[in-house]
């Protein structure tokens, strides 16, 4: 750095201290949720001593910071891809098919929970899930319906399935081979992305061994059979959707990859012969700057690890991502707002050289979205692309310096924890151990706490509320319709098939699956074209593997610490306190997951907050049925229950559960609140129901403790 | 209370739930209303076998009751689960989380699993366990596991409580070896060495015969029964039988020497003296006037105006003056 740069920057820091009155420009940097230091200002200075960052380097060659590609969206702007699927395959059918006319240019398929966790329709622990937050799939023939009428060797097609991603995957396979298409010729993208699942998206349904098995015997099958076919999307959305912050996003989602390409070596294949097809999937929440360094961070630091493992095909040492902008971001209250936000996080999406993106509706927080909400969601991408100018310049961020250092920054703070967990043996072992899934929870509560104490604003939730809350339409499935629908085609499906070849397959699966020998995939291909169900092959598996329950540990103290003198806090506390000298105990709460939901954010942390406060909290696994949780509710005797639930299942749900309380016993007196995603034309069918209170997306956990505390003590007076 | 008592009896769930609200309730005239129960309660003992497990933080005392409740429930046993919970947190709160790794046995009609924070109780027993078991013996359940809060001088407490007293530890490191001094093995019945399975495997088979040399050593001039160690997988549920086998032989064998009711008895003698030191040390603690008498004195032997032993005299002469 020459001398007259030196001086110039400490005129700007003599201007600076003065214009702001500080002593130092230290006293103005900010600290991020990843703790990195963001300073006022960045100067050629910052531009130097990099250790994974090349600046000089350029698109489409070492180390790929710029980009996988040279030309990037001059020639081919990024895939927009919008996730979606409710109700039934013909429902979504006709939705992917107005879609598609509409612009989007790729499918996404979500499906709904039962088939996530291996349940068929009929099964009685899905009764409040069917086709609810995803489109329910239980037979190769709904998954010809699902994509009639769309070429699948045309149309690139990304499945989200990981826990019964066998059966799902070799659905789509056989359809495409129904259709007349062979399986080399699908291209797509199926998730089997096991170990984020252990840690926060909670569709697991085998121990993490025999899933890691299965991730690589599909890894294995598809590198021989379907070169179009990407194996795996190795995911960080959920990561950060739960409440981890970009570094942790990052590095954990890096160390996830290395532990699958062990697992793809472990099968013999040559790095190069699975590599070019792995994938990876991103979340891009409302911090713009770091969300397009992480991007450009997570290339570097691939192309690295990649070489590292011996890779020599450029194709291997990529990272090519889907984006999706952050949910969570997003609120029930003044939901229009929601359509800003996804803009600037789309942008930033694009500034960080995703491949394909999904942007999210502007209803995200109330219901699944409506055909409305849908198109703007789409067209704030066409819009980005079409009218803004920014598909004609290969990453037009580079050189900026702030950017190129807080590339570097991301690098160097992911790589640290990526080593971390390599110490600890990898990936698999830390998930078994649960780390990353505390330090993941530790995040979201302070995120929680930051907002909850105004110290984050989130208009319209802390700030510049809207006095005149618009009115909005949701989309409302169903359920019981759905359910019906889908045992109707199921039975007809079973009473049309040689069950003595379906035998046969599904004995195969168990027996591979015992002995360790053959490929899964391949096995389950063949139950499915025997028009074996998801259930059933779910079950084959299971029987050789069992299920896997998780447990839980939860963070205490995080909450606590950041109101240490708030007066509400403690006014909360006392009134604790006081409930516990007049009635000999706290104030005990259950809070309870029903159905197969596994949202578990809202709960854990409202959980460890209320402890905090000084609540005795029951905490239930995940996946309960509403007899399992009156029992508990009723051997603990608790003041009350706290229902978390997010995945619309609540109306049928919350019913049964005050049914099953008055079974076990008709006098109680148990208080029952529900907290989660309730559109508010719900709310009176609960408060008939008998529901106390109803708290929302961006209640803040300080007014709902309030709320209960005070319930329980007019109850129990 | 009789209604109460007679919904006990009759296995009402909510009756059971309520009684165990009230033994363990802090307020006075729920502590009145809890002995007269208890009380009535005893006089219609079940016959149920009381399990008490201690053992280090994170050794699987959830998981190994699980898998093992899981295992005894099949057989048609009802089960009831008294869970300690350690995680009361700085401002008295706490999350009960024992229970999801109890789910398999939790759902069970055939179970009872109540948790019960321990804030920081020494000994790793909350006020009312011993009560709560006496509840679910007069309910009819055949086993009643206690769960306790980790290790240290917990044991006697614990093992005070229950037929049978179990230390699960898992494959060591052989620290917790040196914890086993000769009085350990008095009141523990049986070793549990969890954990033996995959990795892990060799080191639990290895800390197990630690452990069997150990016993032998202290045990060797005792008629005692000698302790067990017994090698299980909570995870894959490996050595559950073993373990069966084992409680069996222990109740068997107590009950042919009489060992079973003289136990009991002496844990009734051992809770008396606790009861009665509890509540004098209650009263101490209410009596305003000594309190102020200790802070002043306090403040006389610093300043050099009493001795020690003078002043505690006083006190104590004082307070039972008073009485
Ligand atoms: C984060 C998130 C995820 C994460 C979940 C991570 C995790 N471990 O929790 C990930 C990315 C994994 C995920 C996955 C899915 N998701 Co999601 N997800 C969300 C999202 C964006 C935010 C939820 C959240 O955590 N918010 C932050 C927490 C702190 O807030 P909260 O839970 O609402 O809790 C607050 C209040 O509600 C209240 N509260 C809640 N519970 C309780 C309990 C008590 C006792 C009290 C007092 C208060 C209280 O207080 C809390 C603090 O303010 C919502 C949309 C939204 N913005 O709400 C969709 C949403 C819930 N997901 C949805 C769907 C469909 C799914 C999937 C099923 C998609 C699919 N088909 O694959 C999957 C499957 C997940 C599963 N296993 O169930 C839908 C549900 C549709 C519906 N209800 O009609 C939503 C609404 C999005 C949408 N509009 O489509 N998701
Ligand atoms: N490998 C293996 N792990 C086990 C076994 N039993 C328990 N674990 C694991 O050990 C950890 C602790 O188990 P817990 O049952 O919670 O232990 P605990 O002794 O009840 O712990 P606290 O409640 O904290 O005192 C969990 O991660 C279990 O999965 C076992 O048999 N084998």
């Amino acid at each position: 750095m020459t001398k007259n740069k030196n001086k110039s920057l400490n005129n700007w820091k003599d201007k600076f201290t003065k214009e702001v009155k500080v002593d130092s420009v230290e006293d103005f940097f900010y600290s991020t949720d990843e703790e990195i230091n963001i300073k006022p200002l960045y100067t050629e200075a910052d531009l130097l001593d990099y250790k994974f960052n090349d600046i000089s380097s350029l698109p489409g060659e070492w180390p790929y910071t710029r980009g996988p590609k040279a030309s990037m969206y001059t020639n081919r702007p990024w895939t927009v891809r919008q996730y979606a699927g409710f109700s039934t395959a013909e429902e979504s059918n006709k939705f992917y098919k107005k879609n598609l006319e509409a612009g989007q240019m790729g499918l996404s398929v979500a499906f709904d929970l039962p088939t996530h966790r291996g349940y068929d329709s009929d099964d009685e622990l899905v009764v409040g899930d069917v086709g609810k937050a995803g489109v329910a799939i239980d037979t190769v023939e709904d998954m010809k319906v699902l994509f009639n009428e769309i070429p699948l060797d045309k149309m690139s097609v990304s499945m989200t399935m990981n826990g019964a991603v066998l059966p799902i995957l070799a659905a789509f396979i056989v359809a495409g081979e129904e259709q007349g298409f062979d399986k080399k010729v699908l291209s797509g993208t199926i998730q089997n992305d096991i170990l984020k699942e252990f840690m926060v998206r909670n569709t697991y349904i085998y121990p993490p061994e025999p899933s890691m098995k299965i991730v690589g015997d599909i890894i294995e099958y598809t590198a021989k059979e379907m070169p179009k076919f990407n194996s795996i999307s190795i995911s960080g959305y959920h990561m950060q959707e739960a409440g981890a912050n970009n570094v942790q996003e990052l590095a954990f989602t890096l160390a996830d990859g290395m532990e699958y390409v062990r697992a793809a070596l472990s099968k013999g294949l040559a790095v190069d012969d699975f590599a070019p097809r792995l994938s990876f999937f991103f979340a891009i929440g409302t911090d713009f700057f770091m969300e397009i360094a992480k991007l450009r961070a997570a290339r570097t630091l691939w192309a690295k690890i990649m070489k590292d493992f011996g890779a020599e095909n450029e194709k291997s040492l990529t990272l090519r991502t889907h984006c999706q902008t952050s949910g969570v971001s997003l609120t029930q209250k003044d939901p229009y707002n929601n359509i800003v936000r996804t803009s600037y996080e789309a942008l930033s999406a694009v500034l960080g050289g995703t491949q394909s993106l999904h942007t999210n509706s502007f209803d995200e927080a109330i219901a699944l979205p409506t055909e409305f909400s849908s198109r703007i969601a789409r067209n704030t991408q066409l819009i980005l692309q079409n009218e803004t100018g920014i598909t004609n310049t290969v990453d037009p961020l580079a050189g900026s310096y702030f950017v190129e250092k807080l590339t570097e920054d991301m690098c160097a703070a992911a790589w640290k924890i990526i080593k971390e967990v390599e110490e600890l043996g990898g990936m698999t072992k830390a998930v078994a151990a649960g780390i990353p899934k505390l330090k993941i929870e530790e995040s979201a509560t302070q995120k929680q706490a930051k907002v909850d104490s105004g110290k984050r604003v989130v208009v319209g939730v802390n700030k510049f509320k809207n006095p005149n809350e618009p009115k909005i339409d949701v989309l409302v499935i169903d359920n019981e319709k759905v359910r019906e629908d889908q045992i109707r085609k199921m039975n007809l499906v079973k009473s049309n098939r040689d069950s003595k070849l379906l035998e046969a397959c599904l004995d195969n699966i168990t027996n591979s699956a015992k002995n360790n020998e053959g490929n899964l995939l391949a096995l389950t291909i063949e139950a499915i074209r025997a028009r074996g169900t998801v259930g059933e092959v779910s079950k084959a598996l299971e029987n050789a593997f069992g299920r896997h329950y998780a447990t839980n540990v939860g963070v205490s103290g995080v909450y606590g610490k950041f109101f240490e003198k708030d007066d509400k806090f403690m006014d909360i506390q006392k009134k604790i306190n006081l409930f516990e000298k007049e009635k000999g105990r706290r104030p005990r709460v259950l809070i309870v997951k029903m159905g197969q939901d596994g949202h578990d954010r809202g709960a854990k942390i409202v959980a460890t907050s209320f402890a905090d406060l000084g609540f005795d909290i029951d905490m239930g696994p995940l996946f309960q049925t509403s007899k399992d949780v009156a029992k508990d509710a009723i051997e603990n005797d608790v003041h009350a229950i706290g229902v978390s639930t997010l995945a619309a299942g609540h109306k049928t749900l919350v019913p049964a559960l005050m049914q099953s309380l008055k079974e076990l016993d008709k006098d109680n007196k148990i208080i029952v609140f529900v907290g989660g995603v309730i559109p508010e034309q719900d709310y009176q069918f609960l408060y008939d129901n008998n529901v106390s209170a109803i708290f929302g997306p961006g209640t803040s956990i300080l007014d709902s403790a309030e709320e209960v505390i005070k319930l329980i003590s007019e109850k129990n007076n | 209370m009789t209604d109460l008592k007679n919904r006990i009896i009759a296995g009402e769930r909510a009756a059971i739930a309520k009684a165990i609200t009230l033994v363990e309730s802090s307020r006075e005239e729920d502590i009145d209303r809890s002995h007269l129960l208890i009380s009535e309660l005893i006089k219609s003992p079940g016959h149920a076998v009381r399990v008490g497990f201690s053992g280090p933080p994170g050794v699987g005392k959830s998981t190994f009751i699980e898998s093992f409740g899981s295992f005894i429930i099949k057989k048609n046993f009802k089960l009831g689960v008294l869970a300690i919970d350690p995680s009361s947190n700085f401002t008295g709160g706490s999350i009960l989380g024992d229970k999801t790794r109890m789910s398999e046995i939790s759902k069970n009609e055939n179970t009872f699993i109540r948790s019960t924070p321990s804030r920081g109780s020494l000994g790793g027993i909350a006020t009312g366990t011993r009560e709560a078991a006496i509840i679910l013996d007069a309910a009819g359940y055949d086993y009643i596991f206690i769960e306790t809060v980790g290790v240290g001088q917990s044991e006697i407490t614990a093992a005070n409580l229950v037929d049978i007293f179990t230390l699960i530890v898992g494959p060591g490191s052989g620290d917790e070896l040196q914890g086993i001094k000769k009085g350990i093995t008095e009141y523990a019945d049986i070793f549990i060495v969890n954990k033996h399975d995959g990795d892990l495997a060799s080191q639990a088979s290895r800390t197990a015969s630690d452990y069997k040399s150990a016993i032998s050593f202290y045990n060797k001039d005792s008629d005692d029964l000698e302790t067990q160690v017994v090698l299980v997988s909570s995870i894959e549920g490996k050595g559950m039988n073993e373990v069966l086998n084992a409680y069996n032989n222990i109740i068997e064998t107590n009950k042919k020497t009489n060992q079973f009711e003289i136990r009991r008895e002496q844990q009734l003698a051992y809770w008396l003296e606790e009861e009665v030191r509890n509540k004098i040390l209650l009263e101490l603690s209410n009596e305003k006037g000594i309190n102020s008498l200790i802070k002043s004195e306090i403040q006389r032997i610093i300043s050099g105006d009493t001795g020690f032993y003078t002043a505690s005299k006083g006190i104590i002469e004082q307070f039972l003056g008073k009485k």
